[in-house]
């Protein structure tokens, strides 16, 4: 079984490649568009990894990453901020609250595969 | 004692001493004589007892007339020579003797005068000199007082005890009225702020105390350190809502001891709001720009290393760089970019060592909250721009809530440089705080018992270009952290801008106030010097003399007298609308028509607004216990209460001239030599009477009376205090 995906992005424009790069790195992939969807996706596609955007509408990113790391079904899904929020203090935020990646807007197609495969690679595939 | 009170008591001794005297010699007489002699005497008496009689009468009538004859002409005239003597050498140089007596009397009157003509010729020279030197010195100081008004920013001096003996137009138009050059037509007390700015209120009634407290605390601690910059700032909001600078610089004496402060209001509100929309475009540029080369970069990369995609997957990546190179195109020709200048170097915002700020927490911690923090580690020499008021209560806010929320009182606390950051951790052994929570805390307005300030966490955090969040450490077995993340900041030299005052041992040449000597006024307020305290002289105008017969204000005036100077410019002129009809007998005597009446405020507007003119300060007025009757009779209904020290005018005058028989105003200021204008006006008879007053104080002086304790005293040893309403 490939292991899964999903992405929280509101901006259509960085969505579709994203989707498009990790379907083509034979990973399964969902995505939602803001932080209150995230919840049921969690349950209903059960994750090996979020690609977290922060300025989400309504819930943003910091909020959704707290809300995994407290929940006791899903405090080891790895988390990777995805975010043009790129000042020092940023970073240092998302990692304290949980973040095991923090990628800076704009990014490359490699850098983003090359963050995924580190964080699954002790994964066991479902 | 009245005049013929003393007389009647000369008569009745006079009489009473040579009755004892003639009765004692009788018995003298009489004791030895043997019986036969006494019979004889007694049948002599008998025969002759009506020319006997007579004769007696006849003496005591020669002696009374005599007595009589030598009060009027001798006691009387001396006394009152003794009081028109000592006007002349104190408060009415103008005035001469002209008193009925004996012989001696009048040359001794005629002498006097003259001596008197002489003095004031000679008094009348120095005048001339004094004014010439004081036409100088007022010349000097209308520059100064030019100068000062001409500043754009508003500024207060304040004597060690926060009375403010300086202010200009500015900082009246920042603390105090709205329109202070009186030009609205709004009746002036209903639209008079609850703070009035004025020669020797306390700031303390004007500004919240804490923020002026807390910069104090901040100076002085840095004058213990002998900093070089031992000025302190903190922002306020205005009445109208601006939001304002304050920096708060120490004056010193020569002997470097803090003898006041001088506070600089700067409205800040346009700038920050410039500031403030500039940084969100640079945040929201930055962020589309981020985004829009993020698809693009992504998308290209993808044509390229899979060209073999579907045509439609690759129509969709070709539109994506299309869309965004061109959404790129508009940001950079939008007009953001030339604002980017402005940013940051704008806040206005003081520098300050990390270690300092972290010990003012600690400390208000412990004293407002109950809260220990605990020091683990402090990189305590890194230098942070901060508003120190503002972001010492939002730490006192988070704290306060944290200890609500996780029910802890200790926390560990490290500050750490980390990078271009100092970084605030406060850690307690639980859960952290949802980021929901937080977001909560961000939006409440920030208070902390006492100490308020009517801005938002998310304002504050914002204004310092901070971060706060709370996260869990796992490593460290369930603790979780609160941080606050700042820039640090590299002190450049031209910061040091303005540092303290200190006043040279001579004055400098622009001022000719004494402003650092001034007595402040406490619970001590009896034992002060007469000539020292602020007064507020009043009086009321009514519809009639009785009080509890429903008689009501229809006027008050008042003015202040600070320093022994009556304030021009700080009078309390207001009529009052007393809801009922006006007697014409009331209507002859103050000449207030009703119709002018009825468009004012009604006695409940009206005396809030003289509470808050009145404030700490003594109570002056002629006849006094009519005035305080008519304000006590409207405590019930309006809940305003008049507690303040009184005197009354009338009263002192019985106590300097008590051979005098008329107290009443006009007469009392017509022997002190004073001019009556506007007489049955509230304002114009507060005005005579705050002048009478002056004079009484010297007078006062004269007879050993000197403070407020003592000046009570006497008046109600007088017989008018016995008079009631």
């Amino acid at each position: 079984m490939p292991h899964k995906i999903l992405v929280v992005e509101d901006e259509p424009n960085i969505l579709i490649p994203i989707r498009f790069l990790l379907e083509k790195n034979g990973y399964e992939v969902m995505a939602v568009e803001n932080g209150e969807a995230v919840m049921e996706a969690l349950s209903a596609f059960a994750p090996d990894l979020v690609l977290l955007d922060i300025m989400l509408p309504q819930m943003d990113g910091f909020e959704v990453c707290q809300v995994i790391r407290n929940h006791p079904d899903w405090r080891d899904i790895k988390i990777a901020f995805l975010t043009a929020m790129g000042r020092d203090m940023d970073i240092s935020k998302g990692m304290s609250m949980g973040g095991d990646a923090y990628i800076t807007k704009p990014f490359s197609n490699a850098e983003v595969i090359e963050c995924v495969k580190n964080l699954l690679s002790d994964e066991p595939q479902k | 004692m009245s005049p013929k009170n003393k007389f009647f008591w000369w008569v009745i001794v006079s009489i009473g001493f040579v009755l004892i005297v003639f009765v004692a010699m009788a018995w003298l007489f009489w004791q030895p004589l043997p019986p036969d002699e006494k019979a004889l005497l007694v049948q002599v008496f008998k025969a002759n007892f009506g020319y006997l009689f007579t004769v007696a009468f006849l003496l005591f009538a020669v002696l009374g007339l005599t007595l009589d004859w030598f009060f009027r002409f001798y006691i009387i005239p001396l006394g009152q020579l003794a009081d028109e003597a000592s006007l002349m050498c104190s408060v009415n140089p103008g005035h001469r003797v002209n008193i009925d007596g004996g012989k001696d009397v009048i040359r001794l009157s005629r002498i006097i005068n003259q001596n008197a003509e002489r003095y004031q010729e000679i008094k009348n020279n120095i005048r001339e000199k004094i004014e010439r030197a004081k036409a100088d010195v007022e010349s000097e100081k209308n520059i100064f007082a030019g100068l000062l008004s001409e500043l754009p920013e508003g500024v207060v001096i304040c004597n060690a005890r926060g009375r403010i003996i300086l202010y200009n137009r500015q900082a009246k138009a920042v603390l105090g009225e709205n329109d202070p050059d009186g030009l609205s037509e709004e009746p002036r007390e209903c639209r008079q702020s609850d703070r009035y700015v004025g020669l020797g209120r306390t700031i303390y009634e004007i500004l919240d105390k804490n923020l002026i407290e807390h910069a104090l605390n901040e100076i002085h601690l840095k004058l213990e350190r002998k900093s070089p910059n031992a000025a302190s700032f903190f922002v306020m909001v205005s009445r109208n809502h601006s939001l304002i600078k304050v920096e708060a610089v120490p004056v010193l004496d020569h002997e470097r001891i803090f003898s006041g402060f001088i506070l600089i209001f700067r409205d800040i509100t346009e700038k920050l709001q410039r500031d403030r929309e500039v940084n969100n475009q640079l945040r929201s540029l930055t962020k589309n720009m981020r985004a829009s080369v993020s698809s693009i970069r992504s998308a290209a990369e993808l044509l390229l290393e899979y060209p073999g995609m579907e045509p439609e997957q690759r129509q969709s990546f070709y539109t994506i760089v299309h869309d965004e190179a061109r959404s790129l195109s508009e940001l950079l020709n939008n007009k953001w970019f030339d604002y980017s200048s402005f940013i940051k170097t704008q806040w206005p915002l003081v520098t300050v060592t990390t270690g300092d700020f972290i010990q003012g927490i600690t400390r208000r911690a412990k004293e407002t909250l109950g809260v220990t923090i605990d020091l683990l580690h402090c990189d305590c020499e890194e230098s942070i721009k901060i508003d120190n008021y503002s972001l010492l209560l939002s730490m006192l806010f988070v704290l306060h809530h944290l200890k609500e929320e996780v029910h802890v009182d200790h926390f560990n606390c490290t500050l750490t440089r980390k990078e271009g950051y100092a970084v605030l951790d406060f850690g307690w052994r639980g859960e952290p705080i949802r980021l929901d929570a937080l977001r909560n805390w961000e939006n409440m307005i920030l208070k902390v018992n006492e100490d308020m300030i009517p801005l938002t966490l998310k304002d504050v955090v914002g204004h310092h270009d901070a971060e706060i969040w709370t996260y869990s450490d796992r490593e460290k077995n369930g603790f979780s952290y609160f941080r606050l993340s700042l820039p640090v900041h590299d002190i450049p030299a031209s910061e040091q801008i303005r540092h303290l005052a200190i006043l040279s041992e001579s004055r400098p040449e622009f001022y000719d106030f004494d402003l650092f000597n001034q007595a402040g006024q406490t619970s001590e307020l009896d034992n002060q010097p007469l000539s020292e305290l602020t007064y507020t002289v009043f009086d009321t105008e009514t519809t009639g003399l009785n009080p509890q017969g429903g008689d009501e204000i229809i006027s008050i005036g008042a003015v202040r007298i600070v320093n022994g100077r009556i304030l021009r410019d700080e009078k309390f002129d207001q009529l009052v609308n007393p809801q009922r009809e006006l007697s014409w007998e009331s209507i002859k005597f103050h000449q207030i028509q009703p119709e002018v009446l009825k468009g004012q405020p009604t006695i409940d507007q009206v005396l809030p607004a003289f509470r808050r003119f009145v404030g700490n300060t003594v109570l002056v007025a002629h006849n006094a216990a009519f005035d305080m009757r008519m304000l006590q009779m409207k405590e019930w209904t309006t809940g305003i209460r008049f507690i303040n020290p009184v005197l009354d005018t009338l009263l002192l005058s019985a106590v300097v001239h008590p051979i005098h028989q008329s107290h009443n105003l006009e007469s009392a200021a017509h022997r002190m030599g004073i001019k009556v204008v506007g007489r049955h006006t509230a304002l114009g008879d507060a005005w005579t009477t705050a002048e009478l007053f002056l004079k009484l104080i010297r007078l006062l002086a004269n007879k050993g009376i000197y403070t407020l304790k003592e000046a009570r005293e006497a008046s109600q040893k007088t017989y008018y205090a016995r008079l009631r309403y």
